[in-house]
C-alpha cells in the first residue's frame, strides 16, 4: 500500500477513536455537568436534559452523530468548550504556540547537547571520561522532570530571582520594542526549557553513544582511516552521519509526545501551553476540549512520523527502494 | 635513495578479557619497489593482522610493535597525524570485500575522490571526471560514481575498493583477498588489471590471500604464515614446486586451486590460538615432530638459496634418498640396463609416484631402494645412513614394501593373525600380548575385521581386496617411515582400488609415512602424488612437482607418454 494511504488510514482511525472513546463511557456529559461532586449546582430536570441533548445533537443515531463529527472536523470546527466558554479550536490555537516554543527549543537543545556528549563518550568509550559522563547523565535523566523543575524554580526563581516564577510572559505588560517582548518571553521560557532539556538529553545521549560506538567498529571506518582522511572528516562525515540515522526515529517519537511530555513541566511553571489546558479540561470533564487536544496530539504524532520517514529516506539511501535494507 | 620496504619484527596482540591474543609474532620481510610478495595461510594465521599493522590501523587497546621502513623512512613510530600523510600518498590498502567496507550512505564517487580533494590534487569540479577515470581503470564503466554501495554487486564493490586504493598512486599497495567475491572470469580479469596497474604505476605489492593460485599469478615471492608466524619464505615458483615446511605441504594438499585433479587432504588437527607455550606452533599437527619441537620455537633460517623455513629439521626431512643408482641384468649373453643413474629424494610424509611404462625399471628400483636388491652402482641413504642390506625392513619405523600380487604375497597356509604378526614375531619386536593388540589395531585402521574369527581365517579364504589390505597391514604393523607400494592396486577392481588407496592416503595423512607409489596408471598418480618421477628405459625422463608436470603435460619432456596415459590427455 502507498505510504500516503497508510498515513490517511492512521489519521482516520485516530479520528474514529477520538469520536468513539468518550461515547463508550457510561452516561453522557450532562449527567456529569449536573452531578457535581459537591451537589452545589442545580440538577437538570428531565426536560432540560432532553433539551440539551437535542441542542448538542446527542439524541440522534450514532451514525448521524459520526457524520456530523467528521463534517465539523473537515470544516475546522472542534466544538465548544463547556468550561472555557470558548471555541475549542480557538483555545488550542492560542495555547499551541507556547507548547511548541517549549518543546521545539528543548528538543533542539537536548539534541545538540545529547549528540555532543554522546559522541564525546563514544570516542572515549570505556575510558574514565566516558564513565564519569555516563554516570552523571544517567543520574540526571532518571530524576523526574517535574522534580527538576521544582528545584530549578526554588533555586533560580524563588531564591536567586533570576527568572520569573510562572507564566509565559508578564501580564498586562506593554512592550516598547519587539526585542523587549522577545526578552520577556525568553526569560519566562528559560527554566521550563532547561527542565525539559535535562529530562530529554539522557535518552539522546545514550542513543548517540551506543550507535556511534557500533559505527566505530564498522569496516568503513577502517577504510576511511586507511585513506588517511583528516580527523574531522572521519568523525563527522563517515561516523556521525551513520550514527545519527537511528536518532531520527527517536526525535519523531519525542515530537509526537509534544503535549504528553510537557504536561507536568507546564504545570510546575504554570505555563499556558496545551499541557495546562489539558489538565483543566480533565478536571472539568470538558469533553469537546479533551477531544480537540487528543486530535491535535494524534495528528502531530502522524506528522512527526511522516517527517521522519521522508527525512530518513534522504539520509539513508538504502531505504529508498521499497524499504529494503541489507 | 632506498627503494625498498622493510618490515621488521612486526607484532600484533589483541586485547581480550584475559591474556592478550598474539595474532602476529615477529614477522619481518623486505620488498623492493615494483616487486610483489604474497602472504598465504589459513584463516586466523595473522595475514590480515599483518596488513593492518603495516598500515598502522591496529588501534588501542590492541597493541603493535615493530618497525616499517618505507623507502628509507621510518613509518610505524610516527604520530597518527604524520602517518596519515603516508597513508594519503605512499601506501594504500585494498580491503577485503565485506558488507560494510564502503560507507553505506555516501556515493561511490565521493568515497573515491574525497582524499584527492582533501589533498587538493583535484578540485570538486573535476572530482567526478577523476572518479570516472579511476572506475574505468579497474574495469567498470564510470556511471557507478553516482551509485551507493548497496546498489552495486559484490564484484563491482571489490573493483571500487581497488580503484580507491590506487587513487593516490601509492608506491606500496597491500591487497587483502583481492578476488574473494569474483567469479572465474572476473577473477582472471582482476588479476590482469592488477598486473597492468602494477606495470603502469610501478608500486610494490603485498598480496594477502588464502588462494594459492592467485598469489602464484601475482607474486614473485611468497611467505607462508601459520599461527601468526612465517613458517616458510621463498620464491613463489620454488615454494610451489617443492614446499619444504610440513605445514606448507599440507596447505598445498588442501588447496583445490593448486591441484584440481588431486584428492583433497586437510591437515589433521586444528590450530590452537590459545596455546602460548614455547615450542613450534605446528608441533601438534606435524607428523615429524621431535622432542626439541615441544620446547623450542624454531627461528626462520635459510635452508637453501632464497628459501627460509622455520623448522628445527629444516622442513620435511629426507627419508630415503637414491643417488645415481644403476643396475644391469645379465640375460644369456646380453646385458640389459634396467636402471641408469636414477636418483630420488623421498621426504617425510610425501607421496612420490614413480611412473613409466612396463619394463622401464620401476620394480627394480623399488626393490633396490627397499634394500632387497643391491645396485651395481650408486648409493641409497635411509635418513642419511647408507643402505647396504634389508636391515631397515626388519626394524620398526623402517622401510616396508608391498607388492602387486596379494595372492602370492601372502602364504595361503597362514592365518590372518599369523601373516600380519609375522614380521613382529620374527624380529622379536614386541611381546605376544602387544603383538595381538597391534595386529587388531592395524586391521581396524584398514577397515578389516579385528574379531578373533577373522584373525583365525586362512588368507586363502579372503577376497583380493581383503588380501591386499592384509598385505598392507603386514607392512603397516611395523610402523614404517617409508612404504613402497609397487602397483598395489593393479589387481583390484575399481571400487576396492579406491577404498585401499583412500585408506592408505588417510593413514599417511595421520601417521606421516612417506609413500613411494610405483604405478603405470597416470590418472591414479595425478590423484594422489605430490612429487613425480617419470621413467623410461631405466632413465629418468622428468622429475618434480606432480601437479605441475601433469597439468602441463603437453609441455613436458615426457609429453607423449603422459598424454597417452592421462584420461583427458
Amino acid at each position: 500500500m502507498d505510504k500516503k494511504w497508510q498515513y490517511f488510514l492512521t489519521f482516520f482511525v485516530i479520528l474514529t477513536l477520538n469520536f468513539a472513546l468518550p461515547r463508550m463511557m457510561p452516561g453522557d456529559p450532562f449527567l456529569y455537568i449536573s452531578g457535581d461532586e459537591n451537589d452545589l449546582t442545580a440538577h437538570y430536570s428531565r426536560d432540560q436534559l432532553e433539551y440539551y441533548r437535542e441542542y448538542y445533537g446527542l439524541d440522534q443515531p450514532i451514525t448521524i452523530q459520526y457524520f456530523h463529527y467528521l463534517k465539523d472536523i473537515v470544516l475546522g470546527d472542534l466544538g465548544f468548550s463547556y468550561s472555557h466558554r470558548e471555541s475549542v479550536s480557538q483555545l488550542i490555537l492560542n495555547r499551541l504556540p507556547w507548547s511548541l516554543l517549549l518543546v521545539v527549543s528543548s528538543m533542539v537543545l537536548s539534541l545538540l547537547v545529547g549528540i555532543f556528549l554522546g559522541s564525546y563518550s563514544a570516542w572515549r568509550r570505556n575510558r574514565w571520561n566516558d564513565s564519569v559522563l555516563y554516570t552523571v547523565v544517567m543520574v540526571l535523566s532518571e530524576i523526574p522532570a517535574f522534580l527538576i523543575g521544582l528545584v530549578l524554580l526554588v533555586v533560580f526563581a524563588a531564591t536567586l530571582g533570576w527568572f520569573p516564577l510562572s507564566g509565559a510572559k508578564t501580564h498586562f505588560a506593554f512592550y516598547e520594542s519587539l526585542l523587549d517582548q522577545g526578552w520577556d518571553i525568553g526569560s519566562h521560557a528559560v527554566l521550563p526549557v532547561i527542565t525539559l532539556t535535562i529530562a530529554r538529553t539522557g535518552g539522546i545521549y545514550l542513543m548517540v553513544r551506543n550507535s556511534l560506538s557500533t559505527v566505530l567498529t564498522k569496516d568503513y571506518m577502517r577504510t576511511a582511516r586507511a585513506k588517511g582522511l583528516k580527523e574531522y572528516r572521519i568523525r563527522y562525515l563517515h561516523a556521525l552521519r551513520n550514527a545519527l540515522l537511528p536518532l531520527i526515529t527517536r526525535i519523531a517519537l519525542q515530537l509526537g509526545g509534544l503535549v504528553g511530555g510537557a504536561v507536568l513541566v507546564e504545570n510546575v511553571f504554570a505555563y499556558p501551553g496545551l499541557g495546562t489546558l489539558m489538565t483543566t479540561a480533565v478536571a472539568h470533564r470538558d469533553y469537546p476540549l479533551l477531544q480537540g487536544i487528543f486530535l491535535v496530539t494524534g495528528t502531530s504524532v502522524i506528522l512527526a512520523n511522516f517527517l521522519a520517514d521522508s527525512f530518513y529516506q534522504k539520509l539513508d539511501p538504502r531505504v529508498q527502494q521499497g524499504g529494503r535494507k541489507r | 635513495m632506498d627503494r625498498s620496504i622493510k618490515a621488521s619484527r612486526i607484532q600484533v596482540a589483541y586485547h581480550t578479557d584475559g591474556e592478550p591474543l598474539k595474532a602476529l609474532k615477529e614477522t619481518s620481510f623486505t620488498l623492493r619497489e615494483g616487486r610483489s610478495l604474497g602472504v598465504v595461510g589459513e584463516s586466523g594465521s595473522g595475514k590480515t593482522s599483518l596488513a593492518l599493522a603495516l598500515m598502522g590501523l591496529v588501534n588501542r587497546p590492541h597493541q603493535t610493535a615493530g618497525e616499517l621502513m618505507l623507502f628509507g623512512k621510518s613509518y610505524l613510530n610516527l604520530r597518527e597525524v604524520e602517518k596519515k600523510t603516508y597513508r594519503r600518498s605512499t601506501m594504500a590498502m585494498m580491503f577485503q570485500n565485506a558488507t560494510e567496507v564502503l560507507n553505506p550512505v555516501m556515493v561511490i564517487g565521493s568515497q573515491l575522490t574525497e582524499r584527492l580533494i582533501e589533498k587538493r590534487l583535484t578540485s570538486s569540479r573535476l572530482a567526478r571526471e577523476e572518479a570516472e577515470r579511476l572506475l574505468r581503470l579497474v574495469g567498470l564503466e564510470g556511471w557507478e560514481t553516482d551509485a551507493y554501495p548497496h546498489q552495486l554487486s559484490g564484484g563491482m564493490q571489490q573493483r571500487v575498493l581497488l580503484a580507491m586504493a590506487i587513487a593516490c598512486n601509492p608506491r606500496f599497495l597491500i591487497l587483502d583477498e583481492p578476488t574473494s567475491s569474483l567469479d572465474g572470469i572476473a577473477r582472471q580479469e582482476m588479476i590482469q588489471i592488477i598486473k597492468s596497474l602494477q606495470k603502469k604505476l610501478g608500486f610494490a605489492m603485498l598480496v594477502i590471500s588464502h588462494d594459492l593460485k592467485l598469489v602464484g599469478e601475482l607474486t614473485q615471492e611468497i611467505m607462508v604464515m601459520y599461527g601468526g608466524r612465517i613458517v616458510e619464505k621463498g620464491l613463489t615458483d620454488a615454494v610451489f614446486e617443492k614446499p619444504m615446511h610440513p605445514y606448507t605441504c599440507g596447505f598445498m594438499n588442501a588447496s583445490v586451486e593448486m591441484a584440481p585433479h588431486k584428492d583433497l587432504w586437510g591437515i589433521p588437527g586444528e590450530y590452537k590460538s590459545e596455546d602460548t607455550t614455547a615450542g613450534c606452533i605446528f608441533r601438534d599437527r606435524c607428523t615429524q615432530s621431535l622432542d626439541c619441537c615441544q620446547s623450542e620455537t624454531p627461528a626462520l633460517k635459510g635452508v637453501s638459496i632464497e628459501r627460509e623455513v622455520a623448522c628445527h629439521q629444516d622442513g620435511l626431512v629426507s627419508i630415503l634418498k637414491a643417488e645415481s643408482v644403476s643396475k644391469e641384468y645379465q640375460i644369456g649373453s646380453r646385458k640389459i640396463s634396467a636402471l641408469n643413474t636414477v636418483y630420488m629424494n623421498l621426504r617425510h610424509g610425501e607421496t612420490l609416484a614413480l611412473i613409466g611404462p612396463s619394463g622401464s625399471g620401476k620394480s627394480t628400483f623399488a626393490k633396490i631402494v627397499a634394500g632387497f636388491l643391491m645396485p651395481d652402482a650408486g648409493e641409497i641413504f635411509y635418513r642419511g645412513t647408507p643402505l647396504t642390506d634389508n636391515r631397515f625392513a626388519c626394524r620398526e619405523g623402517g622401510i616396508q614394501l608391498v607388492l602387486q600380487d596379494p595372492f602370492s604375497a601372502l602364504s595361503h597356509r597362514l592365518t590372518v593373525e599369523e601373516a600380519v604378526g609375522e614380521p613382529l614375531r620374527i624380529n622379536n619386536i614386541a611381546s605376544e600380548e602387544e603383538i595381538v593388540s597391534r595386529i587388531k589395531e592395524t586391521l581396524k585402521s584398514l577397515q578389516l575385521y579385528s574379531c578373533d574369527a577373522f584373525l583365525q581365517r586362512y588368507t586363502s579364504c579372503l577376497s583380493g581386496g581383503q588380501r591386499q589390505r592384509v598385505a598392507l597391514a603386514r607392512a603397516l604393523v611395523m610402523r614404517p617411515k617409508v612404504l613402497i607400494a609397487d602397483e598395489i592396486t593393479s589387481m583390484l577392481d575399481v571400487s576396492t582400488q579406491a577404498n585401499v588407496l583412500r585408506l592408505l592416503k588417510q593413514l599417511q595423512n595421520n601417521l606421516g609415512f612417506a609413500l613411494l607409489l610405483i604405478t603405470h596408471d597416470l590418472n591414479l598418480a595425478r590423484k594422489v602424488s605430490d612429487q613425480l618421477i617419470v621413467m623410461e628405459d631405466g632413465k629418468i625422463l622428468e622429475e618434480g612437482n606432480a601437479t605441475r608436470i601433469l597439468q602441463n603435460a603437453d609441455q613436458s619432456r615426457s609429453a607423449e607418454l603422459l598424454k597417452a596415459g592421462l584420461v583427458d590427455g
